[in-house]
């Protein structure tokens, strides 16, 4: 019987992989984008390579969350560094799930506009950075270093906001995105 | 549908370990019977034998509702992946309703700083005995006993659970109290856990005694005396130093009154670092809000920024220049 925690070495290892090389690719396509390099022919495969393994990875991040939840020891939140890395996990997946609906909603389009191109590589490659940074800290909960343990950034103090101002929050973000679909279809 | 389907039975096949195997990082301290009501491990047929040496010691005699000590020690410890292993005493081996408490006993202090009849203790590499003490009101008069189990994983990988118990119970006599027997009340709850850099203040309360003496040591260590003053009638208090690190500091007390002397137990109190919590409702919104407000903030980003050049053809290879 494969227990939990190596179920989640499995699961973490796809996310991971995936993100790593999307955010290689969102890199690739933000340089491309701009014709720098010589990369201009190769936007077409990076963007598509970039938004695929973003998408996968974004797949693979619920299943990488539930083992880990399996296989933590005690119970519940009981530690400052499993609210930052849940508290980064989500922002990354929000920024990630932006990134891609953007995609969808503009098509390849999104690489002609001058700021557009610029806000989707820097977007991707943000998400990307968070994500790797959330698995970071999984690391340092488990075995106390990581490979980004040199960040001067300190995640022993939770930056947690009193529960009506993020319930105002998540209405201000529901009101923008019903206007932004009502704008969409006029 | 049927990608409906397939996820469904992903999500399954990921939920089923820890339905169906052990767990490897334990399940912490909790009052559990030998085969933790399925909460250690899935199926008591998944068990393989232990080959460690499970011994309870118990005192032959114990006053009715009156505090006894009881240890158990497992020596030939297996060495496991992750050091745990954790220690039952129960009052019958049938896996079911073999609790302490079934049997009329109820755990005051254990030696890990709960009041728990399982208790995980982490066993150091190389290390091959553990003793874990408890500190029990006694039951009805009558012949009681109690035995010892223990849980524990492998060092192969294998995650397998192992079980042992002990040979044989342990037998107590329990009595009724003599009448003038100094003793403690018979409400008596001492403290078990405080935090690091806090003394205590210990108030005991006692029946039938005169004056009473108070030893603490800090686990293995030299023997103190506490000083001890009388706080009114057959009340007492005396105070136990701060500890600068998680530490176990034991206790007792020697009870002097018209009946023969008596010793407590030792008595356990497990200073801890200040445990850390959080509103986790206000995380758990927090977390939604932001994954939402980055979502939205992105798409209201692109949505401002995305109006195409119509000189540039993303996709054209011929055209190498630079574009910003």
């Amino acid at each position: 019987m494969v227990s939990a925690p190596t179920l989640h070495v499995v699961t973490t290892e796809i996310a991971v992989g995936s993100f790593a090389m999307a955010g290689f690719a969102f890199l690739v396509a933000g340089l491309a984008s701009h014709g720098w390099f010589g990369l201009k022919r190769h936007l077409q495969l990076a963007d598509h390579v970039a938004h695929f393994a973003l998408a996968f990875g974004l797949l693979a991040l619920p299943f990488a969350i539930m083992t880990g939840i399996q296989s933590s020891p005690g119970e519940g939140l009981d530690h400052p560094l499993l609210i930052n890395k849940m508290l980064l996990g989500s922002s990354a997946f929000g920024l990630a799930f932006g990134v891609l609906l953007a995609r969808r909603n503009h098509g390849a389009s999104i690489w002609s506009s001058h700021l557009g191109r610029r806000w989707q590589a820097l977007g991707g490659m943000g998400a990307v950075g968070m994500v790797l940074l959330t698995a970071s800290l999984g690391g340092t909960f488990a075995r106390g270093e990581s490979l980004l343990s040199w960040m001067p950034v300190s995640f022993d103090t939770v930056p947690l906001m009193p529960l009506w101002f993020s319930a105002g929050l998540v209405l201000v973000a529901l009101v923008n995105m019903g206007l932004m679909r009502k704008q969409s279809s006029t | 549908m049927k990608r409906f389907s397939l996820t469904l039975v992903v999500l399954m096949l990921l939920l089923a370990p820890s339905l169906g195997s052990a767990n490897p990082n334990g399940v912490g301290s909790g009052t559990f019977d030998a085969q933790c009501g399925g909460a250690c491990h899935g199926d008591a047929d998944m068990n393989r034998s232990s080959t460690a040496t499970v011994v309870v010691n118990a005192p032959d005699v114990a006053y009715e509702g009156l505090l006894t000590s009881v240890s158990v020690t497992v020596s030939d410890i297996e060495t496991t992946t992750t050091g745990l292993l954790g220690f039952f005493l129960l009052s019958d081996l049938s896996g079911a309703s073999d609790t302490p408490a079934d049997a009329g006993w109820t755990i005051v202090s254990n030696s890990e700083g709960g009041t728990e009849n399982y208790v995980e203790a982490v066993i150091a590499s190389g290390q091959t005995q553990h003793t874990v003490h408890w500190t029990l009101r006694a039951p009805p008069v009558g012949l009681a006993s109690l035995h010892a189990a223990i849980h524990h994983g492998s060092q192969d990988g294998s995650d397998a659970p192992f079980f042992g118990a002990s040979s044989g119970p342990a037998t107590i006599d329990v009595r009724e109290v003599p009448e003038d027997l100094p003793r403690l009340a018979a409400n008596f709850e001492p403290t078990v856990r405080r935090n690091v850099g806090e003394s205590t203040t210990m108030t005991v309360a006692t029946e039938h005694v005169n004056q009473v003496t108070v030893e603490w040591k800090v686990s293995s260590g030299e023997v103190n005396t506490a000083t001890v003053t009388s706080v009114g009638e057959n009340t007492w208090s005396f105070a136990l130093p701060a500890s600068l690190q998680p530490v176990q500091i034991e206790w007792r007390a020697h009870l002097e009154g018209e009946g023969p002397d008596q010793t407590t137990p030792w008595f356990q109190l497990q200073s801890e670092e200040p445990s850390w919590s959080v509103d986790e409702n206000a995380a758990y919104v927090q977390s939604v809000a932001m994954l939402l407000v980055f979502m939205v903030a992105f798409l209201s980003l692109q949505r401002r920024s995305s109006a195409p050049s119509k000189n540039f053809d993303p996709f054209d290879s011929t055209e190498d220049e630079e574009v910003a």
